[in-house]
């Protein structure tokens, strides 16, 4: 009985995981291109849940439509607020880009609190999603398997994309040097929107799954998953794309063994613990458990 | 010591300004004007507080207003009547639920609680600098909250806390941030803040010489949280009830905002932010309410001040990423233009003179 309890919550620690580490590899690919800290990660998500919410109201009720739908529109937002928002701040301190991200988070969440009032409003993804999947005596949602998985085949994805396609070349090069790649010839734009179609992509698979979860969007959705993975991002090494995937899934385990082992009277506090391991970090490994120790003299 | 005097003078030109709004206030306006301008010098000094950090460390700080919350917190944990505690604080550890402080006390331990735990936090937050320092204070924010949120023992959890004392005044307020601004830029215009400022330019030529950057950035951080304590206190003693969501994204946001869009880099854009901000608020405030205007019924549009909020920083660091005043404060840069002036006078002259 102990065992099945274990295995429930290693599912669950791996898909909650699983979600983080999509969300930070998005944030760490823009980070990684253009030194962007994108707060307007998770309104991505916002949006893309209410594209998904009023095609619902259209009547399409199919999910191998509304499903695709929504990450479309998540990619589409990712580019839209790249042109509008991020582009005239492009190569101004890293200081000016977060703040900008910032208020673009703000503007999306209170246009969606005009138009869409504060209450949450009910979306019904799929009825398989929120089924269990019984293992022998082990009940486990489709929820976490699927995230498990999806998290899994775009991680693998998104290695091949950058190991074996000149985008990918290009965004390892813009990492290390923007000037340099541009001088080979690669427009920089292309890069950048390379890479913010791709931090749309998975903030959208991941948005598929927190909509699964919640089963309703409201305004402020997407704000408190990516503060979590605002933590992944800086425990793995900030701006690291294999230090996101191992921040995410550490961030996803130490949550569910917090939940799991703190006593009831404390496990209110669960959040401030995670947040705290913020502040271990700063102090054994400031440069994250995969990041690297920028040179001396590197601004951010 | 010309430079101490020039900084002060700087200072008060500010503090005039400041002064004059709170004195029109305090003579002029009706209560619920007097309760905006109130809140404005609250926000005011939550904006300096952030500013010396935030300008002269360059670290983006999304953690100050936990500050202002524990500060708040700790004041009316200590100053509340013992008669009102034992409904609301009944349960409250180390006897807290029964003693009450006279308000000089409490307002000084409220402040070295905040001082103490600004210290601790920010000797692990020095230790990095950029963007994981930045996330660092937004975590700084979270972990609060949910203290707060969680220790219903001691701050009564999500419900708030009242029957606090209401003491504070708005010649109180006024005459607080005038000091602020004092402080602030005596603190700028320091050695300390000037290596601060020369670290934030170029970290390896400051360190090469000799500037110790994280002893620098700790004070900065503790005079930055103690600033932003005498806003939290200031703020309990005039609402008389307090509760987390006060201390939480929102203000955050309000006071970002202001320090962001009238520029970070120095105190005249801290104040000159905070009053152009509170005006736009309290316009868009007024206009998500649903007025009738000229017989036209406007609809609610609840999300109006936010919109205008993330709107203007957006606007700000595309247009003017230093802000509306820029690197410099505003007496140094009329200095400068008074004697750009003349030298183009004299040259004039000597021109006129050699035709």
């Amino acid at each position: 009985m102990m065992s099945d309890y274990a295995l429930q919550q290693a599912f669950n620690a791996l898909s909650v995981g699983g979600e983080y580490a999509l969300l930070a590899l998005g944030l760490a690919i823009v980070f990684s291109v253009m030194h962007l800290v994108n707060f307007a990660h998770g309104d991505m998500i916002t949006v893309g849940g209410y594209a998904m919410f009023l095609l619902i109201l259209f009547g399409v009720r199919d999910p191998f439509l509304v499903l695709p739908f929504g990450v479309l529109i998540t990619v589409l937002a990712a580019l839209l607020i790249e042109r509008v928002a991020f582009k005239p701040v492009r190569g101004a301190s890293p200081t000016t880009g977060m703040l900008t991200a910032f208020g673009v988070s703000i503007i999306i969440q209170n246009v969606a609190l005009i138009f869409g009032g504060s209450r949450p409003k009910a979306v019904q993804t799929a009825d398989w999603l929120a089924s269990s999947l019984s293992i022998g005596s082990v009940q486990i949602p489709v929820v976490q398997v699927l995230e498990t998985v999806v998290t899994l085949a775009a991680i693998i994805g998104l290695v091949a994309l950058m190991r074996y396609t000149t985008v990918g070349l290009a965004m390892r090069a813009a990492a290390k040097d923007v000037p340099v790649v541009r001088l080979m010839g690669v427009k920089a734009d292309r890069v950048i929107l390379s890479a913010f179609a791709i931090s749309g992509f998975l903030a959208g698979l991941a948005g598929i799954f927190i909509l699964a979860r919640r089963g309703a969007v409201d305004p402020f959705m997407g704000f408190a998953p990516v503060l979590k993975a605002f933590v992944a991002a800086v425990l793995g090494g900030f701006g690291s794309l294999p230090g996101a995937v191992v921040g995410g899934f550490a961030l996803g385990i130490a949550e569910v063994g917090l939940q799991v082992l703190l006593p009831p009277e404390i496990a209110g506090f669960r959040d401030a613990f995670v947040f705290l391991l913020i502040g271990i970090v700063l102090v054994f490994r400031p440069q994250g458990i995969l990041g690297e120790r920028p040179d001396f003299g590197e601004k951010s | 010591m010309s430079n101490f005097l020039q900084s002060v003078r700087g200072a008060l030109i500010l503090g005039v300004v400041v002064g004059i709004i709170g004195v029109l206030a305090i003579l002029f306006a009706e209560p619920f004007y007097q309760r905006i301008v109130f809140i404005f010098m609250v926000n005011l000094i939550a904006v300096i507080g952030l500013q010396v950090f935030m300008g002269n460390a360059d670290i983006t700080n999304y953690g100050h207003i936990s500050f202002m919350g524990i500060a708040a917190y700790a004041v009316a944990i200590l100053a509340t009547p013992v008669a009102i505690k034992k409904t609301a604080l009944a349960t409250a550890p180390f006897g807290l639920g029964t003693i009450e402080l006279g308000l000089p006390a409490a307002i000084l331990i409220a402040l070295a609680v905040t001082v103490l735990i600004a210290f601790l936090v920010g000797t692990m937050l020095v230790r990095q600098s950029g963007t994981p320092a930045s996330i660092a204070t937004l975590a700084l924010l979270v972990i609060v909250h949910v203290v707060i949120m969680n220790w219903v023992d001691l701050t009564r959890g999500p419900r708030a806390i009242y029957g606090i004392p209401v003491k504070a005044t708005l010649g109180l307020a006024t005459i607080c941030a005038i000091l602020a601004i004092v402080a602030a830029r005596l603190f700028r215009d320091s050695s300390w803040g000037l290596q601060l400022r020369a670290a934030s330019e170029n970290i390896a030529a400051a360190s090469a010489m000799g500037v110790r950057i994280k002893r620098l950035r700790l004070v900065a951080w503790v005079v930055s949280a103690a600033i932003c304590g005498v806003a939290g206190i200031l703020f309990a003693l005039f609402v008389g009830t307090i509760s987390p969501k006060s201390f939480y994204f929102d203000l955050t946001f309000l006071t970002l905002a202001m320090l962001v869009v009238g520029g970070a880099y120095s105190v005249s854009g801290a104040v000159l932010g905070s009053i152009v901000v509170t005006f736009g608020f309290e316009i868009m405030r007024y206009l998500e309410n649903g007025p009738q205007i000229a017989g036209l019924k406007l609809p609610t549009m609840f999300g109006l001040t936010g919109i205008f909020l993330g709107a203007i920083i957006v606007l700000c660091m595309i247009l003017r990423p230093r802000g509306l005043v820029g690197d410099d404060e505003i007496d140094e840069i009329w200095r400068r233009r008074a004697k750009s002036r003349e030298r183009s006078e004299i040259s004039a002259k000597a021109s006129g003179a050699t035709q």
